[in-house]
């Protein structure tokens, strides 16, 4: 397929990119690992007379636990993620939704900020940083603005980001770094495929009365972005935790969600999906929570 | 046109191209090594896997500027004066494909594999291969080929039971 003409320009750190962006105004697009940049642009679905290539920003690498928490740069790999130490000790949950993410090619090409800029509702890696209260920080000729996932994500493919914005990175709050999280996927194979449904569960236990505390249910493809299921938190917060009220949460979960059908999966067959995927994750992060007492 | 300068299985390679060229592109119709293949060109298929700073990547989802001052290898780098490379002969002996077209993806991928882990089970074998298609042959022998190799990239003979 052939591609649009346009011009390249490679920024070798953030604040270029925000000034090429800023150069450029709307004639400009940022160009990160092009796992989705390429697939749109050979479908001609955007035409950005200049694309700017952040590959090269290492300001916009790495993994690092920093006063403020975990921080991950936006232009960090799927497969970086996998690998990085930080992320297998403090969250498995990240490592096994990065796994699930495409194949080998892609995830070495992808980032983390590409997924969430993207916002398709089957992103992979929105569940897990939702469940636990991620916050992205971005940067744009007034300087930096920091907001959490839910303030990010407004709809399929559409984010509050602006056309002169750059996603720096993600960053996980220090009072999360460490807390049980667990994510499950269902695709109709292991690899090349898209969640059908996916979902991360993640909350602390109050020991003493073995109860939910801080609860977090997030789902995706399920709705127009990644969503919180705040019915189902509300619920579980402060209760103990049994079978039945992890089977009322998931219920709870169902009811909030609105898939649609589609040439995957029915809507009803997705409702299941939630139903057991809501489930499992709460059940997995408990016992995540046993192993780590 | 931009200029884009790389390394292509071991020699200094130059083009002059329009900056909406893929790396792909650039090494099949500037570099003529049409051993990588251009499938379905969105990152699906596999056959245009190369390796780029040793790492597999689709060729067909990098721009040629973003390859710029990078190590490339290609299914062309594989074989040597000496003979093909441990994977190649493996897949010969076995007869592991049958039209071909996916080959130098899967043995690319294959070969970033062995070079991370000499020792892997079949289920790395399948994970490694996965963004790999193959509407032949049904995937069997190319794992036990890629076991073979792995034998004797480890030194042993390809043939002692596992
Ligand atoms: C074959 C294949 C399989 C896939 N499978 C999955 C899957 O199973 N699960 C899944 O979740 N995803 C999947 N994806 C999509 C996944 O690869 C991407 O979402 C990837 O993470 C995007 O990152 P990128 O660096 O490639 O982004 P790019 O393609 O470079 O950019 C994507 C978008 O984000 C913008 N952008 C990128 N970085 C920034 C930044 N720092 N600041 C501002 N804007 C930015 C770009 O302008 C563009 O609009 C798949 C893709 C392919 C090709
Ligand atoms: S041609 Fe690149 S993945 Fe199919
Ligand atoms: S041998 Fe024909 S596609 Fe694999």
């Amino acid at each position: 397929m052939v591609m649009r003409a346009f011009d390249l320009v490679s920024a070798e750190t953030a604040d270029q990119a925000v000034a090429l962006l800023a150069e450029h105004g709307s004639e400009a697009m940022i160009l990160a690992g092009g796992t989705d940049m390429l697939v749109d642009l050979k479908h001609d679905k955007h035409r950005p007379a200049v694309v700017v290539d952040i590959s090269r920003a290492g300001d916009l690498k790495g993994i690092e636990i920093t006063d403020e928490g975990l921080r991950i740069g936006a232009l960090v790999t799927h497969t970086e993620i996998m690998k990085s130490p930080i992320v297998q000790e403090n969250f498995p949950a990240m490592v096994h939704a990065a796994h699930t993410i495409g194949a080998v090619q892609t995830r070495n090409l992808g980032t983390l900020g590409g997924n969430l800029v993207t916002c398709v509702p089957s992103m992979d890696s929105g569940p897990t940083l939702m469940a636990l209260d991620a916050e992205v920080a971005v940067a744009g000729p007034d300087g930096r603005r920091r907001m959490t996932l839910d303030e990010f994500f407004v709809g399929p493919r559409k984010t509050t980001l602006k056309e002169n914005e750059l996603l720096v990175d993600i960053l996980i709050p220090k009072k999360n770094v460490g807390k049980p999280v667990d994510f499950l996927k269902f695709g109709l194979r292991k690899g090349q495929a898209l969640a059908l449904v996916n979902a991360a569960s993640s909350f602390w236990v109050d020991w003493d009365k073995n109860a939910f505390v801080e609860p977090r249910i997030s789902l995706g493809a399920v709705a127009p972005t990644v969503i919180r299921v705040p019915e189902a938190e509300a619920y579980l917060d402060g209760r103990e935790i049994t079978p039945d009220a992890t089977a009322e949460a998931a219920r709870l979960a169902v009811e909030a969600a609105k898939p649609i059908s589609d040439f995957r999966a029915s809507a009803e067959y997705r409702r299941d999906l939630i139903a057991v995927l809501t489930r499992r994750t709460l059940e997995n992060a408990y016992d995540l929570a046993k192993a780590k007492r | 046109m931009t200029d884009v300068s790389m390394t292509v299985n071991g020699e200094e390679r130059t083009a002059s191209v329009p900056p909406e060229t893929t790396l792909l592109t650039v090494l099949r119709e500037n570099f003529f090594l049409t051993g990588s293949k251009l499938g379905c060109d969105v990152g699906d298929c596999g056959a245009c896997t190369v390796l780029v700073d040793g790492i597999p990547v689709n060729a067909c989802l990098m721009l040629a500027g973003q390859a710029e001052g990078r190590d490339i290898v290609t299914i062309e780098g594989l074989a040597n004066q000496d003979g093909m490379h441990p994977l190649q002969q493996a897949f010969e002996n076995l007869a592991s494909l049958q039209c071909g077209f996916c080959g130098p993806g899967v043995i690319i991928s294959a070969k970033a594999l062995l070079e991370e882990n000499p020792d892997p089970s079949v289920d790395d074998i399948r994970d490694a291969l996965s963004g790999n298609l193959c509407r032949c042959t049904g995937y069997t022998k190319m794992i036990e080929a890629v076991q073979d190799a792995a034998r004797i990239m480890r030194g042993e003979s390809a043939d002692e039971a596992a």
